[in-house]
């Protein structure tokens, strides 16, 4: 007893001796190392406004081109695949022949030769910065230009080259380097909608105000490869699932996109049918503006290439009975995948990305050490209870 | 008479669509003007609440002049300008004569508590620094901030930062020594051992064609590159299964993924500061009017441009800077004659305490 009073009483002074050491009654001296955030600068709210406006005279700006271009491109092109509109800049003959070329080996890239709606792609080259009189026009926003009922068989799109194509375009930087296939992607992604109107004609009712309500997330790109072919999509923007940003990004999007990131059929069915319900009436003229951070906003991951994705696996005529439905789209596109909606987009997302784990996931290392501290706490109580004696 | 009624009624109706057109073309054509206007006088208010705010932010400010700094703070206890003493020296040996066009970029600071509970007001013009920095600390800031007068995109691009002075030299020096002797690159190796031309390619001041090949002289190199920096990029898609053959150790498909990247995204082996310090090197050696030359001509080659500042041919600047680099050896780490013996006697200590330790009894 004796023996454990002298224990008890050496680890109280050695408690005491560290006390004084790290906690001394002088106080302690700031290392100086506090963080100090300043704010980041923000426009005057009469900036802000005069940038707002700016904004919205840009879409309304490249609305007015568009229905312009419309006019008077009509019944101008006696090309297969899409006229191409050079605005902005005039290229030099050999330039413009050399995109066409490009433009025709994507089209025919796609399956498609003369189709019933026409498109025509206005590519707008860089243009110098606006001046003090008017602000830069729309340069880093894709849009389109539907069929209606006043041109049923044009569907335009606007493609913005901006800085880095508009110089490969007129050939001030080498096209060796850039290759044909980029530009071919490049010129491919820009046809938008357009190659699913020139594709498959115009979307029945339904489907066309299903897209509409979503801003044609799902049918930005008529893929002919299939989403596991292509190098890129919206997922990979998303990054290295290894880093912290990667989850940062999964995590900003709606609580069914995760889930059908997790590989559960009710979030994607609730991803892709979206919109679906939406009574709208669609205006004459209906620009599809693309946002500018698209694949931030998006329902359904890697959403661009999904309707792409679908047309090739059920193959055509199913998927324009799907198009042309006037069933509600569920129920269209569960006929034309032949399973449910949620099921398919699972098993399609499956097909090129890992499901990942949603709730805590502690690393293997980690489950096994905690366990086996458990384990050795526990024997070494069962151990002192099975030597206790009573005197 | 009624058939000319028909007939024009049948056109009527038929041109409808587009007459309807045409008037939402006018539509939107009205409204988009309407907007130009709106926006050229709102951009007019802007332009004038801009200036107001400038002048609302730096009035009752104070304006501290040293060499050519200029800086508009609001009353402080800042050390500001003992601060700017310390760091105009620094800066004027930088820029040389071209430190005389700073007052056309003066600091606009503002001094904030640096409670982070205190409300501060909403930040339109400057930057805030916390009110009690020290000397040191301030030095720093204004060191850090000074912006480079006439400093292009071209020559920014190529640095991978901005030009300011050295916070410490001769840190600076020994950091590019050891990317020197630790870079896994044969160019940077021979480099390293003196071949000058080699020690363009990886500043990448020289002749572009072929870089690729002489950066990452050897397939092992290439293979590194590929599977490490570029896994991820090239793992889907078409070039997967090249980066799959590449992972085989097929330098074929290696140097095909590397070709296919665009201009300009080839890492070089070594870091920005190695180019910091050329430029540096350029500047020391050209004297007072090199930065001038230096900005002279954005559209010239690095190369030249580094030669004209610097005064002499660029692989004179390039020899400086190897043996300025190659003079920055770290020194090796030396321990005191004595500290072998107390990590013995340590070790010792706790071993014999260990052995000598009774058994648990319980």
């Amino acid at each position: 007893m004796a023996s454990l009073k002298r224990w008890v009483l050496v680890g109280l002074v050695g408690c005491m001796a560290l006390a004084l050491a790290y906690v001394p009654p002088r106080g302690a001296k700031s290392s100086g190392t506090t963080l100090f955030v300043g704010q980041s600068r923000q426009g005057t709210p009469a900036r802000q406004r005069a940038q707002a406006l700016a904004e919205e005279w840009r879409n309304a700006d490249a609305a007015v081109r568009l229905l312009e271009d419309r006019q008077r491109v009509r019944g101008n092109s006696f090309r297969t695949s899409p006229a191409i509109v050079f605005r902005g800049a005039t290229p030099p003959p050999n330039d413009v022949r050399n995109v066409e070329t490009v433009m025709d080996s994507v089209w025919r890239g796609l399956g498609l030769a003369e189709t019933k709606v026409q498109v025509t792609l206005v590519i707008e080259l860089q243009r110098p910065n606006g001046s003090a009189n008017r602000p830069t026009p729309l340069q880093d926003r894709v849009a389109y230009l539907p069929p209606d009922s006043t041109h049923r068989t044009i569907c335009m799109a606007y493609l913005p080259a901006g800085p880095y194509w508009t110089l490969v375009i007129l050939g001030k930087r080498d096209a060796r380097h850039e290759g044909f296939g980029r530009l071919a992607q490049w010129l491919q992604a820009g046809l938008g909608p357009c190659a699913f109107y020139a594709a498959y004609g115009t979307p029945g009712r339904p489907v066309q105000n299903w897209l509409a309500a979503r801003n044609w997330d799902l049918g930005l790109y008529l893929g002919s490869h299939g989403i596991a072919g292509e190098r890129f999509s919206s997922l990979t923007l998303l990054g290295d699932p290894r880093f912290a940003w990667y989850w940062e990004g999964v995590y900003s999007f709606s609580p069914a996109t995760v889930a059908c990131l997790a590989g559960r059929p009710s979030g994607c069915r609730t991803a892709v049918l979206a919109g679906a319900a939406e009574e709208r009436t669609i205006p004459i003229a209906s620009i599809v503006l693309v946002e500018r951070r698209w694949w931030q906003t998006q329902r359904l991951l890697p959403g661009e290439r999904y309707l792409g994705d679908v047309a090739r696996t059920v193959g055509r005529d199913r998927f324009l009975s799907f198009w042309t439905s006037s069933l509600p789209v569920d129920t269209a596109l569960a006929a034309a995948l032949k399973r449910p909606v949620g099921e398919w987009t699972a098993d399609w997302q499956r097909g090129f990305v890992a499901p990942i784990r949603l709730g805590p996931a502690p690393p293997l290392g980690g489950v096994a050490i905690a366990l086996a501290i458990a384990v050795f706490a526990i024997g070494i109580v069962t151990a002192t209870a099975s030597r206790r004696q009573i005197r | 008479m009624s058939r000319t009624l028909a007939l024009v009624s049948a056109l009527s109706v038929l041109t409808a669509p587009l007459q309807s057109q045409d008037s939402l073309v006018a539509r939107e054509r009205r409204r988009a003007d309407s907007l130009l206007s709106t926006w050229r006088e709102a951009q007019r208010l802007a332009d004038v609440a801009d200036s107001l705010e400038r002048v609302r932010a730096t009035a009752g400010s104070d304006t501290i002049a040293v060499g050519g700094l200029r800086i508009i703070v609001n009353p402080s206890p800042l050390p500001l300008r003992e601060a700017a003493e310390r760091a105009w020296p620094v800066i004027d040996s930088l820029y040389g004569s071209a430190a005389e066009d700073l007052p056309r970029y003066p600091y606009i600071f503002r001094a904030v508590d640096p409670d982070s509970g205190v409300r501060r007001a909403v930040l339109h013009v400057g930057v805030e620094v916390p009110w009690d920095l020290d000397l040191r600390a301030m030095s720093m800031v204004l060191l850090t901030t000074v912006t480079p007068p006439d400093f292009d995109a071209a020559l920014a691009d190529w640095l991978g930062a901005a030009l300011r002075p050295a916070l410490r030299p001769q840190d600076e020096r020994a950091a590019v020594f050891v990317q020197l002797v630790t870079a896994p690159s044969e160019a940077v190796r021979n480099c390293f051992l003196g071949d000058i031309a080699r020690c363009k390619d990886v500043l990448q001041v020289g002749d572009s064609t072929g870089l690729l090949e002489r950066l990452y002289a050897t397939p092992a190199e290439r293979e590194a590159l590929v599977t490490g920096s570029f896994g991820y990029y090239f793992a889907s898609g078409a070039t997967a299964p090249s980066l799959q053959r590449c992972r085989q150790h097929r330098d074929d498909a290696c140097s095909a993924l590397l070709q296919s990247l665009p201009p300009g995204s080839l890492p070089g082996p070594l870091a920005p500061a190695a180019r910091v310090l050329l430029v540096r090197e350029a500047l020391g050696a050209g004297g007072r009017e090199a930065y001038r030359r230096l900005v002279a001509t954005p559209s010239a080659s690095i190369g030249d441009r580094l030669s004209s500042a610097a005064g002499i041919d660029l692989d004179s600047v390039v020899v400086r800077w190897r043996n300025d680099v190659l003079a920055a050896r770290p020194r090796p780490l030396t321990l005191p004659w004595w500290a072998g013996f107390a990590a013995i006697g340590w070790t010792a200590f706790f071993g014999i305490c260990a052995l000598r330790s009774s058994r648990w009894r319980l």
